[in-house]
């Protein structure tokens, strides 16, 4: 046995100083080499084929609107009249409502896993929180028409309505119909489908400062508090910014959820508890039935949604590139 | 306690300075990781304004002795202490025990009961390796000023530059105060950490293992700068590196298998190691 496996590699051996050998290694290389570029190519092009086919596609609404496309907050499918302001402003804005409510809630979270939670039950706790980040959003969706919707309608949005004067600053920015479908739900919904993705990156990161570093601060006379914040969160400042960003990306996205809760109203929204529309849920409520220029609109809308995307992605790279210096 | 025992726990050999230079007097400590205890009934009287060495091989409990003096331990549940470590003359691990009145005469700070924040400005900590925070270099000595005490600009400038010209620093990073402490060499982190630790001036510095990750131009400088620091304040020092222990230590501690074995004047201690372990560990036989 061991001698039948040694012989051929006798043969072998001496063969790896000609010249057909190297040939050989030097033509494997090439092969491999040229299977990564296509892999990265692929990537390319699919990327580019996007972007093509969206552009292709959302061109005649792009032309025909012009700039109106973006100012304007009339979409009309009947008068065939399309200005996407509604929908991209209801995406920024909710977007951003989700990570300002998200973002403090998954530090705070992070770091009483991390520092003051006993290490048994943290385990399970972290588990957990991931569990929740894997859940489909449809679930969250539904969860937010069926509960939350109708809950808050009757515990927060009636009072506010009864008591506040419609005409003072107050009165109009909680201004809406008590049907619990709105932007801030919308927001809600969002931010509690980031928050245990956030805390769960968050949470990887603050255990990655080095217990040496933890231990420095500590050793100096910190409180737990003026270590997790003067030393801990700035040490993994890069990483946070781009769970964030990830987050936001995440959020900006979002379709299913969003279709269920936020009222789907094309109007610009002027309160907080107004209706609204995001550009991934109006796509999922129209383009079974768009035609012509309607679906040129939608198509044009997922290429605002790709490059707002993108933009997010591209500040986040830069925001981090910057920390380097 | 039977003979036996007590005879196995106690220190062969103990020449220690007089109680009334102790600022540190650590009596009969136990220390327990989780159910594993890591140390015996260990003894070590630290004199005011002098350097004590901690050598013994890997594992002997020198740098877990050393992690118990600023109750660095307290981070993680499951350590304990017990026995007493007396910090001019209170005993940090169990504040209730009362200590006789002479001792307490030369108690000079702030009470430290129950306040571990407030004892770890005074007894002040390197480590092993570098652990710059992760902000300028000014703002890594002005962050631990501005924990226990307010400073104007103009005074927080001026315990930057006295620090960091303490620590052998100041004259290689005051044209880039500002700039982040992590973009310094090994040996300069850790000079700066030693800077970071007396800008709050403590009493005690404990540095384990401070040159073991430096290049030898870096450890003499190191080593040079703590020979200054010593007049102002007490050092303790946990070293792998006998030729550094016998170079700068006025007293040295020899620890094995978590006990105190021997602990002497550094001038008589490597020169004429009283028991075998240490005579062995000094001639290299346990490597």
């Amino acid at each position: 046995m061991a001698e039948a496996h040694l012989a051929p590699a006798g043969e072998t051996a001496p063969r790896m100083d000609n010249s057909r050998g190297v040939s050989r290694a030097g033509r494997n290389d090439a092969i491999f080499h040229g299977l990564c570029f296509s892999a990265a190519m692929v990537l390319l092009a699919t990327l580019a084929g996007l972007l093509i086919s969206l552009l292709i596609g959302g061109w005649p609404a792009l032309s025909h609107f012009g700039l109106g496309f973006f100012t304007s907050s009339v979409w009309d499918p009947v008068a065939d009249e399309y200005g996407a302001a509604g929908p991209i402003v209801g995406t920024l804005i909710t977007a951003f409502m989700a990570m300002v409510m998200a973002v403090p809630l998954a530090i705070g979270i992070a770091v009483f896993l991390v520092e003051f939670c006993p290490r048994a039950i943290a385990h399970w706790v972290a588990v957990a929180v991931e569990l929740l980040a894997g859940i489909p959003s449809i679930v969250y969706g539904m969860w937010g028409l069926f509960v939350l919707a109708p809950w808050f309608a009757e515990n927060v949005q009636m009072p506010l309505l009864m008591t506040l004067d419609p005409e003072s600053f107050w009165g109009k920015l909680f201004y809406g119909i008590p049907n619990g479908a709105n932007i801030f739900t919308a927001s809600l919904i969002l931010a509690l489908m980031v928050l245990p993705y956030i805390a769960s990156v968050f949470r990887e990161l603050l255990l990655s400062v080095p217990t040496h570093v933890r231990e420095a601060a500590y050793g100096m006379g910190c409180t737990p508090f003026e270590v997790v914040s003067s030393i801990m969160i700035p040490y993994v400042r890069r990483g946070a910014i781009g769970a964030v960003m990830l987050g936001l990306g995440r959020a900006l996205g979002e379709t299913m959820a969003v279709t269920f809760i936020i009222g789907n109203s094309h109007e610009f929204p002027t309160s907080l508890f107004a209706s609204g529309s995001t550009i991934a849920s109006t796509i999922a409520n129209e383009f079974a039935e768009a035609t012509g220029m309607h679906s040129a609109a939608l198509v044009a809308l997922g290429l605002v949604l790709f490059v707002i995307t993108f933009v997010v992605l591209a500040a986040a790279r830069l925001l981090i590139g910057r920390e380097k210096h | 306690m039977s003979f036996d025992e007590t005879q196995a726990d106690t220190p062969t050999v103990m020449v220690a300075p007089p109680q009334s230079e102790r600022v540190v007097d650590v009596r009969g400590l136990d220390f327990f990781y989780g159910k594993n205890q890591a140390l015996f009934n260990v003894d070590l009287p630290v004199a005011r304004n002098q350097i004590t060495a901690l050598i013994g091989p890997s594992g002997c409990g020198k740098s877990t002795l050393l992690r118990t003096l600023n109750k660095i331990y307290d981070l993680y549940p499951g350590q304990r202490a017990t026995g007493q470590i007396l910090f001019n003359g209170e005993n940090m691990l169990n504040p209730r025990d009362e200590v006789d009145a002479s001792q307490m005469a030369n108690a000079g700070g702030v009470p430290i009961k129950g306040d571990v924040a407030r004892l770890r400005a005074r007894i002040g900590m390197v480590f092993q390796r570098p652990t710059p925070f992760p902000m300028s270099i000014y703002d890594n000595i002005a962050f631990g000023v501005r924990l226990h005490q307010k400073a104007s600009k103009a005074e927080m400038d001026e315990i930057v530059e006295r620090s960091l010209t303490r620590a052998a620093l100041w004259n290689e990073v005051k044209d880039k105060l500002h700039t982040s402490g992590l973009g310094l060499s090994g040996g300069q982190q850790q000079r700066l950490c030693v800077a970071r630790g007396i800008a709050v001036e403590p009493e005690v510095l404990l540095l384990d293992e401070p040159a073991s990750a430096l290049d030898p131009m870096s450890t003499a400088k190191l080593e040079a700068t703590l020979m200054e620091l010593k007049d102002s304040f007490t050092i303790v020092i946990v070293t792998h590196n006998l030729q550094q222990a016998a170079r700068i230590s006025d007293y040295t501690g020899f620890m094995l298998l978590g006990k105190m074995v021997e602990f002497r004047p550094s001038s008589e201690a490597f020169i004429k190691p009283e028991t075998e372990a240490m005579r062995d560990y000094v001639t290299g036989r346990y490597g």
